[in-house]
């Protein structure tokens, strides 16, 4: 798992959000099974940061095909992460497994793309630990805030995002 | 089927650089059951190389199609519309497909978004195993099914060579050796007397060393 | 084959002396001097030598000039051709040019796979396997024809030999395996290198069993050790090769000085238990690069001078 920033200065918090080095509004997918979290488990976090989150709730962690990832950072995320059940609890058997395939199937891709592979994660989170999904998007955004907005969300779109947030 | 394997991302990019306006188009046999050129697969390459040229500033349209079949004119036809509105098509057909998409549309570039790789089987969810030459001859009656061209890595017709060893192929210790598999199904059905007599040096007319080959139905053609 | 002498091996076979051959590797490259000196290290300790056809592969120069810079220097070669590199066409033409040049022994052979090579990027052909190539051998020499038939107005008659590997999988079809080449037409056999004499005993004791000792010369194949890692790496890594752990131990078991003169002892011991199994009927040396130990293992063994065919 990427580093806690517990007890660090939050670079995220409300107001000052923005990385000094980069400065953008982090835009974040979130891929999550609907047996682990209900969807509003993050909006405190939300209030508490000022970055996007998109997420999609799906009924089984292998129901992301490699082409919603994509889509996800076509669409302007700078981050996708997807959230599984943990090995040997899916619902399904094995679909966590196979999310987990997948997931490294596309990082490879995005290597290859030049998009960085990093910006796409999975993890394992048990059935109701919101402490635990919580910590992986901060980690998140801390990871962002060394990787700077996605290559290919474009110059305008993080300028629009900029104007409308004046 | 068909197996074929989709090219880098790199190579693809090379190819389809000069076009503004890309048609990727799909094949719903072969390819998709091997997970290289269906819906799924031209979905995922296209929003990659979207992706990838966004990256470098530049601009692509990409229509995304697949048809059942690009080896069919019944299924080509349903892409005609779409051909002729593009630039260019990438095919993630079959070497085959993507041919006869370029024989039907003479002023539209075809490319290729595939490495055809063999005829083969799905042998297990995820690996695909060659099994096959098509060389027009077939003689598996006599090697018990085990076609010793197609997967003995010396295409041995009087096998097993000296290198094989607990069944492997010395080439690969992860290729099985067919004249194993040759000997041991032979055994097991009785006929293990098939391979004391010399087999004749194979006639390849048959297969492409002969020319490209045609196969005409006389009883088909109107 | 009618009874004529075809060569000196062919020669000494024929009259049950115990045959010594040996090998040379041409050079990579187009220097004809390797060839001389290495026909120096070998010239009156063997009967023929072998000539490798791109061992393992690997580019060198061709069987067919490096068996002709060997009969200049007057030893007799046994001209090594895999079907790996040249289709049917060039591989009856190339016997012919052959047999044109004085060669007279052929080793027929599939050869290693290019991917084991320097150039594994190659095409392989194939197009006949070496049981094939004995066949095609024995139809010209016997009866004067090509493979389409074509009536040779010289055919070329020449000593025609295979290789057998007794060790390699599955033991049990082997000795078809044996059989299948010798019915195609071999006049004898080498083998791969034995370490394992028991299990190599084994196979003589099949072999002799169905009648095939009486139809070929069978001479077993003796690699010299130089070290214990050599040792380890033939049962590791080389395909077909059973060199069994009592040999690794015995290797392991000196002082690194002194691992040539065991490797040369087990050898020695080798040749001798050989030369008393029913059938073999002599030993084929292969010391890769290693020329110069062949006159000393031949004269260590008993087996000088050797018997003078011409």
């Amino acid at each position: 798992m990427a580093k806690g920033i517990t007890g660090i200065a939050n670079p995220y918090t409300k107001g000052n959000c923005r990385n000094m080095k980069t400065n953008f509004k982090p835009r974040i997918t979130l891929f999550q099974c609907c047996n682990i979290l209900s969807k509003d488990a993050f909006c405190k976090l939300e209030k508490k940061i000022d970055f996007d989150l998109d997420v999609v709730e799906l009924p089984c962690s292998s129901l992301v095909k490699d082409v919603f990832l994509l889509r996800a950072f076509e669409s302007g995320s700078d981050a996708v992460v997807v959230l599984v059940c943990p090995e040997g609890t899916c619902r399904y058997v094995e679909g966590n497994i196979r999310a987990k395939k997948r997931v490294q199937w596309v990082k490879n891709l995005l290597d290859e793309i030049g998009l960085d592979g990093k910006r796409l994660s999975l993890f394992n989170v048990a059935h109701s630990d919101k402490e635990a999904a919580v910590k992986i998007i901060e980690n998140t955004l801390s990871d962002l805030s060394d990787l700077g907005p996605s290559p290919a969300r474009s110059v305008r779109e993080t300028e629009a995002v900029e104007e409308k947030k004046v | 089927m068909i197996v074929g394997n989709q090219k880098s991302l790199a190579e693809i990019k090379e190819i389809v650089a000069p076009y503004k306006n890309l048609l990727i188009l799909g094949c719903g046999t072969c390819v998709k059951t091997c997970f290289a050129g269906g819906e799924d697969e031209v979905a995922t390459l296209s929003s990659a190389l979207r992706l990838g040229f966004k990256k470098d500033g530049k601009e692509i349209l990409i229509q995304e199609l697949t048809i059942e079949r690009q080896c069919e004119d019944e299924f080509i036809q349903e892409a005609a519309e779409n051909i002729n509105s593009n630039d260019a098509v990438l095919s993630l057909a079959c070497g085959a497909g993507v041919q006869a998409i370029a024989k039907r549309f003479k002023s539209v570039p075809v490319m290729p978004g595939l490495n055809t790789t063999f005829i083969g089987i799905l042998e297990k969810q995820g690996l695909f195993t060659e099994e096959c030459v098509g060389c027009g001859d077939c003689r598996l009656a006599q090697f018990g099914s085990v076609c010793p061209i197609a997967r003995c890595s010396k295409k041995l017709l009087n096998g097993p060579c000296g290198g094989s060893k607990n069944g492997s192929c010395e080439v690969d210790a992860e290729t099985d050796c067919a004249w194993q598999l040759i000997i041991d199904r032979l055994k097991a059905l009785g006929q293990l007397n098939n391979l004391k007599a010399y087999v004749q040096p194979k006639d390849w007319r048959s297969s492409n060393a002969g020319g490209p080959r045609k196969l005409v139905r006389e009883d088909h053609i109107i | 084959m009618n009874n004529s002498i075809i060569s000196k091996l062919h020669g000494v076979l024929a009259r049950g002396d115990f045959a010594v051959t040996s090998e040379c590797g041409p050079p990579r490259g187009a220097d004809p001097d390797v060839i001389s000196r290495k026909s120096g290290l070998l010239k009156n300790c063997v009967d023929a030598v072998n000539v490798t056809d791109n061992q393992t592969a690997i580019v060198r120069m061709s069987s067919i000039a490096a068996s002709a810079h060997l009969l200049q220097n007057g030893l007799e070669p046994v001209m090594q051709m895999v079907t790996r590199d040249r289709n049917r066409i060039a591989l009856q033409s190339d016997i012919m040019g052959a047999y044109s040049l004085g060669i007279r022994n052929i080793l027929c052979l599939t050869g290693d796979h290019q991917t084991f090579g320097s150039q594994p990027d190659a095409l392989n052909v194939f197009d006949i396997d070496s049981i094939q190539l004995i066949r095609t051998l024995c139809e010209m020499r016997d009866k004067g024809r090509d493979m389409s038939g074509f009536d040779l107005k010289s055919p070329p008659r020449m000593f025609i030999g295979a290789a057998a590997n007794p060790f390699a999988d599955p033991f049990e079809f082997r000795i078809i395996r044996l059989s299948k080449k010798i019915e195609a037409g071999a006049d004898f056999i080498q083998t791969q290198c034995v370490y394992n004499v028991e299990r190599f005993r084994e196979w003589m004791k099949t072999a002799h069993e169905e009648g095939l000792t009486e139809k070929a010369h069978i001479l077993a194949g003796i690699t010299p050790l130089k070290s214990a890692g050599m040792a380890r790496y033939m049962a590791d890594r080389v395909a077909g090769m059973d060199v069994p752990e009592t040999i690794i131990k015995r290797m392991d078991g000196v002082p690194k000085n002194r691992a040539i003169e065991e490797g040369t002892r087990i050898c020695l011991e080798t040749i001798a238990a050989l030369r008393e199994i029913k059938g073999v009927h002599g030993i084929h040396i292969m010391a890769i690069e290693w020329e110069e130990k062949v006159a000393e293992i031949v004269g260590a063994a008993g087996l000088l001078p050797r018997p003078d065919i011409n």
